[in-house]
Formats: structure tokens, sequence, C-alpha cells
């Protein structure tokens, strides 16, 4: 790694001063003049139809400005997800009936806060309550209560908008209540069970987490007289937010402009359109005065969606020796309300492990089902933590069973660096097996294992897209001379916790040898960017970098090529070094920028130097008017999704109190492959940050519902880890380079939550010699273990 | 029943006219535009809104702007000296104290209170920047997930 320069190097935060001084400007602090507020009223009911709705009270409260209901907006239809063969299924204001309690009934625009409270005590609404069904397995049940019908698209899908090669967009008619399927099959299932010597089949159940990102979920709309939309958002990549603000209120998506804006965490939560962000945009259009919307936090707990609750039904083969021959899947989403990214998800919770373990027989079936529940959707490593914490488990039973050694036995297991997947994905780096090795040593597995009363180690795995093929389906940068000889950078990419405009100058920075301050930084603003992938799926390093790099490399050869007309040197004499360009012959002709600039304004007609680069997530992948290639679908999981996968694993060494079944975690060991870390302090801090959160999965944190109704919708009764709770971690960079990421560099900003879930949980039960099937793993479900266990 | 309240915010008197059941927090974000200070739980649980009253760190979310009547009150706005940071400042930057920074305002006032209170809590060690080398690499754990339990 000492080649490079900046590249690799821990840097400071480029915006760090912004962010100590508070100066840090986040949507939630965004003040217009005239700005109205906006609030929302949400169903009470769980299901229930809706009988009539009586606004005119709200209306006339003095200081309203517009009152607004799901009969002014009508079949409006979103969806994180809107294709074909899954239409958007969700309308920003419930039409003609409430599916979950939480949903959004009304809205009022008001001059200020309190008025706009007032308001929405007065809308009268009339309820006819409606059985509700809120087990998943029981709303998959013949006879149970509908929760949608029949979902008829008005409009073209998404998918059609974006050009997926796919046919018209059909009405969707749910059959018990079952919103979307897939079926993922390689090898030969039944052949893979009878090769096997030993068989397994388990039930493991996850809930609900919130993402609990630190700022509240904000819109800041204001609709100009010129008919175009700046809005300012919490979000994780403008593409989509802007894609479906301009389809809901049908204006050009070149007319909305997502401002940059400062975003207090993600992980998922904030991805893709939600109601109160149209709500927001619509009140603001039909005012013509700026609006704005903070959800307080009992709304982001009740009426966004936290992550995917998962039933994983799972059925494990293998040889006495452990190597496994076959792998069944039957996984069932419980999507609550709305479909949301569950034909994602599903696809989701195969592929993100499929790097992992060399499984010659698959069969992956997934259902998503629709209950009367808060709806659910992406978070930090999308279904990857619900499947493998069911696998990881599952392995290290057979383990227990058969006297495997749980190292050995992930060894034998492993895919190789240069695999290809079934679905044509390939291995180019491939770290995991050092990640275990080094993870081992670290936390000393054979001094510990087996030889400690109360106290246990587990081992957990993952792996992670570093981008995928969904839209924009490709990022772009373009990098500006000034003619002061530094450069301005453009990025669409978000500031959310990511470090983004320190990564991005450094890898430009590295590419012109400049330092590091000649580059400023313009990120996430839509109008000024090229369009990008957003900071989800993980592309933001490897595509979007990639994108930064190339566009600086595009720079760097316009410069030279100037460069070497105007000296009459030959090119390949030219060195970029420090903000300079040196001829290697005669160092006294050097050149600086600020002197390129000039030079294209005075001698080359006034070229004012734009470099600009861009990457397709999956080069071989295309469609375009009836040509199509591998594009890659989501219910048959054929198809490449992605160039490159980031790899974790992780290793717990927990101590349980028998009496109280208290946890303590000792250490937690987190091996990362994510090929060369572009600054290693911020992967060091996206890595601990995820531990951090996995710590919380599985002791404390559960979205809980009881009869549709969210119980601990704050941050008192929904416990997160805190300074006490954190435990020493550390975090191995393993030696690993990725050909076709920029330096080598690839995912790393999802995957190690899902090791750290599965290494603790698995560690505890380790601790307890008894398997706990379900998190989280509170002190009370380990004594139940414990007590089941002695009896 | 409106009232009026004085008090000193970052050495600059204020004396305004305010609905009693206005928190501390809305005062300085609403009326004054410091927006530093952040709601991010609303019912004093996360430390996100955290600013100094007379010394004592407090979630100006569950703090009535009343109650501060006469009090000094320092927020994150106030802590730099024109355009030199403050130690605790130039510490979180320097030791990648923050991701998102959305709670990083509240996480240093409450640094800054601790350490008002107990200067050298490290034995022979050099006052703030070394204790606030190990608070950071408790806060760097949990600043993503913000929830900094002042205790």
């Amino acid at each position: 790694m000492s080649e490079f320069r900046y590249v690799t190097k821990g840097i400071n935060r480029t915006d760090g001063e912004l962010i100590v001084t508070g100066r840090a400007m986040y949507a939630c602090d965004m003040e217009l003049p005239g700005m109205l507020v906006a609030k929302i009223l949400r169903s009470p009911y769980s299901h229930a139809r809706i009988k009539g709705i009586n606004t005119d009270k709200a209306k006339g409260l003095e200081g309203v400005k517009a009152v607004i209901s799901g009969a002014d907006i009508g079949y409006r239809r979103f969806s994180f997800i809107d294709t074909p063969a899954f239409p958007a299924d969700q309308t920003p204001l419930a039409v003609d009936k409430v599916r979950f309690a939480g949903e959004e009934v009304a809205a009022v625009a008001a001059v200020n806060e309190e008025i706009a409270a007032k308001a929405l005590d007065l809308i009268e609404v009339e309820y006819e309550e409606l059985p509700s069904v809120f087990d998943p397995e029981e709303a998959m049940k013949e006879g149970a209560p509908a929760i949608h019908e029949i979902v008829k698209p008005n409009t073209t899908t998404a998918w059609e908008d974006f050009g997926v090669p796919s046919s018209k967009s059909r009405p969707y008619k749910t059959v018990n209540n079952i919103s979307n399927k897939n079926l993922i099959q390689y090898g030969n299932i039944e052949k893979g069970f009878e090769e096997a010597e030993y068989i397994r089949e388990d039930r493991f159940e996850i809930p609900s987490t919130s993402h609990v990102a630190m700022e509240p979920h904000v819109a800041v709309a204001s609709f100009q007289p010129t008919g175009k939309l700046d809005v300012w958002l919490t979000h994780m990549g403008y593409e989509h937010k802007r894609f479906w603000l301009a389809k809901l209120l049908d204006i050009p998506i070149s007319k909305v402009r997502v401002h940059k804006t400062y975003v207090g965490g993600a992980f998922g939560g904030k991805i893709s359109i939600f109601p109160f962000e149209f709500i927001a945009a619509y009140f603001s259009r039909v005012t013509l005065r700026p609006v704005k919307i903070i959800l307080p936090r009992e709304e982001v707990f009740a009426g966004c969606p936290p992550s995917r609750r998962m039933i994983v039904y799972l059925k494990t083969g293998v040889k006495k020796h452990g190597r496994i021959t076959a792998q069944q899947v039957k996984l069932i989403d419980d999507v609550g309300a709305y479909r949301r990214s569950s034909p994602t998800a599903l696809y989701l919770a195969h592929f993100f492990r499929n790097p992992i373990y060399s499984i010659p027989s698959i069969k992956h079936e997934g259902y998503g089902v629709y209950t009367n529940k808060l709806y659910t959707s992406a978070k930090r490593g999308h279904s990857l933590s619900q499947m493998v914490f069911a696998v990881e488990a599952q392995l290290d039973m057979i383990c227990d069973e058969l006297g495997l050694d749980k190292v050995e036995m992930r060894f034998k297991n492993f895919r190789k660096k240069g695999d290809t997947l079934p679905n044509g994905d390939k291995l180019r780096s491939y770290g995991l097996p050092e990640c275990l090795k080094e993870a081992a040593e670290k936390i000393g597995w054979e001094e510990k294992y087996g030889k400690e009363k109360f106290r246990g180690l587990g081992i957990g795995t993952a792996s992670m897209f570093s981008g995928a093929h969904n839209f924009p389906f490709s990022s772009a940068a373009m990098i500006r001379l000034n003619h002061d000889g530094r450069m301005i950078l453009y990025t669409g990419q978000t500031e959310f916790g990511i470090g983004v405009d320190t990564v991005m100058a450094q890898i430009a920075s590295e590419v012109l040898n400049c330092p590091l301050d000649y580059i400023v930084v313009n990120s996430g603003d839509s109008e000024v960017s090229p369009h990008d992938l957003g900071n989800w799926l993980s592309g933001g390093i490897f595509v979007s970098g990639e994108a930064v790099r190339r566009a600086a490399l595009d720079l760097r050869d316009q410069m030279l090529k100037h460069a070497a007309t105007g000296l009459d040197i030959p090119i390949e004499d030219l060195e970029m070094k420090g903000g300079w360009i040196i001829p290697g012959s005669d160092k006294s002709k050097r050149l600086s920028f600020s002197d390129m600039s000039r030079y294209g304004i005075q001698m080359a007609g006034g070229d004012p130097f734009i470099g600009k680069g861009y990457v397709k997530c999956v080069p071989e992948v295309h469609f375009w008017k009836g040509k199509y290639n591998k594009t890659a679908s989501l219910s048959s999981g054929k198809g490449r999704f992605t160039e490159a996968y980031g790899l974790t694993l992780a290793i717990a060494h927990v101590e349980v109190n028998p009496e109280t079944g208290e946890v303590h975690i000792l250490e937690i060991v987190i091996a990362d492959d994510c090929g060369t870390p572009i600054n290693i302090k911020s992967v060091e801090g996206q890595i601990m940050s995820q531990a951090v959160m996995g710590i919380g999965d599985v002791l404390y944190e559960e979205v809980r519902i009881s009869n549709g109704i969210v119980m601990n919708p704050n941050l008192l009764d929904y416990r997160v880890p805190t300074a006490n709770d954190i435990p020493k971690i550390s975090s191995i960079i393993v030696d690993s380079y990725e050909p076709n990421g920029p330096f080598g560099a690839k995912e790393v900003g999802e995957s190690p939550r899902a090791a750290v879930i599965s290494a603790i949980s698995n560690a505890i039960c380790n601790a307890i010699g008894e398997r706990i099937y379900d998190l989280p793993m509170t002190s009370d479900r380990i004594k139940r273990a414990l007590r089941s266990k002695s009896t | 029943m409106k009232r009026s309240v004085l008090l000193v915010v970052n050495g600059d008197k204020h004396e305004m006219f305010i609905e009693p059941n206005l928190t501390l927090l809305g005062l300085l974000r609403e009326n004054l535009n410091l927006k530093g200070a952040k709601e991010a739980c609303g019912i004093g649980a996360c430390g996100a809104c955290t600013v100094i009253m007379d010394g004592k760190p407090v979630n100006a979310c569950i703090v009535l702007a009343v109650e501060a009547e006469g009090k000094e009150i320092e927020t994150i706005e106030g802590l730099a000296e024109g355009n030199d940071l403050h130690p605790l400042q130039r510490s979180f930057v320097d030791h990648h104290s923050f991701q998102c920074g959305f709670c990083t305002p509240g996480t240093i006032m409450t640094a800054k209170a601790f350490l008002n209170r107990n200067p050298k809590p490290s034995r022979g060690c050099q006052g703030n920047v070394n204790s606030h080398t190990l608070m950071t690499t408790i806060f760097q754990g949990v600043n993503k997930r913000g929830v900094a339990d002042h205790e």
C-alpha cells in the first residue's frame, strides 16, 4: 500500500470543521422565507375502510393553508420496486382503506406547527373496522382477511420508465396475501440431499429493528412559480427521489432539484420515496410556499419502515466430514401492509450470501406476505443479516452434532478466489479464508474454544455487492479545472456519514498527484452533478469512486496533451507531481495547473478542461430498444448483479451470567476484505459502527408490534447500545485487491453488521450450550433456554 | 400567555417574548436560528440537543425556555474562538470521531461540560486532548447510533 500518496491514508475529513462547529446543514436545519409546516394524520386502525373524511373544520382554522386527504390525491401509486410483475401498491395517502395503524390518512399545511397540530384534531374520519391479520403464516392460509385484493396500475411502471425489458404493466391479483415470490435453483437438490450423510432442518425468526438514524425523516419542498421543484431531503441518493417526485407530481425529472444536505444517518431507512416527501412537495405546489415536514421520532418508529421481519426454514445436508451437499431455504418475508422492496429482498437474501460457501445444490424459495402491520424495508445489508443468522446458526449446530471443528468446517466450504457464481458473477478478489485465519488467531480460538465455563465463541460471515445494476445503472463524475489551478469535482454521492467528499478528493488527488486541497468537492446536488447510483447497495466507492478516478484520468490526459503541445515536448517526457507538470528533460520548463488553465483559454480556443468519467455497474448487462443482455431477474435469480463482493468474517467472545441471562461481550474481532481501503480511518469507522449496530440487533433491538400497534416507538423503550455496552472491538483489513475497483477498492459499508450478528449470537449459544432460534437474544430468552436445558 | 425571558447565549444577551411551552431547543433553533443543537428523540433520551446551562449539560429538548431565565447558555456555535477551533473540536476532527455528524454538536457539548468539571480526568495526562482521546474511542462506536448516555 505504500506506493499510494493519498489513497489508503487515514486523512481527516475535509469537511470535519463544518461538522464540529455545528455548521453542516441538515435538511431539518433548512429555513426558507414564508415556509409552512406540515403534519400528518395517521390511522389508529390496522385495517379499516375509510367511509368518509371531513376536512372542513380544519380548513376553517386560522393559519391553515391547505388540507388534503386520499380523496384529493387519488391513486398515485409508488413503491421501492415497481415492475410489471409486481406493480406499486402504495399511495401517499390512503384512498379507500387503511392497511396498518400509522398509515397516512390526511395532512395539513399551516403557518406553524401548533396550528397544524390543532387542525389535525379537527379532521373527522369515519372508519369501518375490518378484520386484521398479523401473523404472516396465518395470512398465507385460505380464508385469511384479504389486505390487497387487486392492484391496478394506472400508469407505466418504474421499470418501463427505466427501459428494463419486460412485458407491459398489468394488474396484480393477490392470492392468500402473497405479495411476491421467487424461486432460485441450481444443481440437483434431491440428489444433493441423497448424497448427504446428515441433514438438519430448523426454523428461525428475525424481528424488525429500527435504523435509528439520528436525524429523523425530513422533507423541505419549495415549488417555484416557474414550475421547478426544489427539495432538501434526508436521503441516500437523489435519483430515486427525483424520479418518484417527478412521476407522482407529473413534472419533468430535470425540474426537480434535490439539493445537497448533510444527512444524519440512513442505513437503508431513507431510501426510495416516502408519503411525507410527496405531501411536502404537493403542499408546496398548491400553496406556492415552501413547506417543511419533520417526522417526530414516534412517527419514524411507527410510520416509516424498519428492517424486514423474516422467518427462515432452513434445511442443510452435509457429508460426515462437513462438506455441504445441499441447502434448501423457505423464506417468509412478513412485508407488512405494503410490498416495497420485498422482491429485491427475497433475491438478495440468496445472492448476498452466495459468495460465502460453495454449495453444489440450492433451492431458495421466498414469499413476501402482506400483514396488517407497519411495512418494512432495507436495513444495512438488506436481508443479509437475517439469512446468514440462520445459516451460520445451523452450521454451528451441525458442527456440534457431528463433532466437527467450526473453523475447519467453514474453511472446507468456502468458495475460492476466481470462482464464478451460478449467475455469472465472478469473485476476482476473495479474502474470506484469510479473514477467518487472521480473526481466529487474533481472538485465540484454539486456546479458548470449549475451555471456559459460560463463555463462548461464535463465527459469523457475510458478503455484499459493491453496487448493483439498479436504476440509474451507472455513476458518472466531472472535474473542472479553475483559473487558480484548483479543481472542482462533481459527484452525485450523498453525505450521510461516509465521508464522501474526503474519499473522492483522495481518489482524484491520487490520479492527478496534487495536494488534497487542490480538489474542491461538490457532492449530492442533482442539478449540478451527473447521474449517480446513490449510496445504497454499497456501490459508493466501487462504482461512483471509479467514475471519479476516470474523470480525474480524463482531466490528466487533457492537461498533459495540451502541455506537450504548448511546451513542444513529447507527452512521454511529462510527469504530474505536486500540482505541477514537469518535463523530465528540463525541469525548469515546468507548468503549474494554473498555467494550464490559462493555456486552455488563450491557446486552445478557450478549452475549459473538464474531465468526465463514468462506470456501468455491470458493464456486460445492457438493454436498449429491444436489445438486451444478461438482465437480472428478481424472481428466478438469473442474470448478472454486481462486479465485486465485499466480504467479512467476525468472531465474538462472550460471557453469559447463568443466573441473570445477561451477556457480557468480551471481544469482537472483525476481519474484512474490502479490497484496498481508500481511507483506513473511515473504513475502521464503518466497521466499528456496524459492530455496535450488530450488538443492538442481537441483544436488545426489536420493533415490538402488538395487535398492529408499535409498542416501543421512542428511544427510552427502544433500547440501543450506548457507550457502556461497547466491548473491545478490533478490525483487521486483510490484504486484498479488487482488480475492477478504484485502486483495488470494493464494498465495506454493509457486510460487517451481518457477520457480527451471527458471531455474537453463535457465541451466546456456545456459552450456554443451548440454541436460541430467534432474535433478539434477550436475557429472558437466554434464561428460558438455560431452564429448558436443565429440565 | 406569552412571557418575556432574558438569557445569555454564547455571551450575547437576548430578551425574548415567548410561549411558556416553548422548549430551550425550540428557542435556540427557531427563535435564534442556532441550528447546531439537534432534535433526535424529543424526550431527553439521546443527547443530540445537549447545550450547557450555567456550566451543566442539559437536554435542551426537555428544558423549557422559561427555565433558562437569567441563565448563561453555551452552544456549539460559541465554542470556537473566532477561527480557532476549541481543542475538543480539533480533537474530534483529528480522531475521526464522527460519521454523519448529526449528534456531534451535542456530544462535544457533553464532553466540554464533563471536562469543565473534571479538567484532568486521566492521571498524568495532559488535560483535554488526551482525555478526549479516550472519550473518542468510546464515542467512535456510538456516534452513528449517537445515543450517548451522558452518565
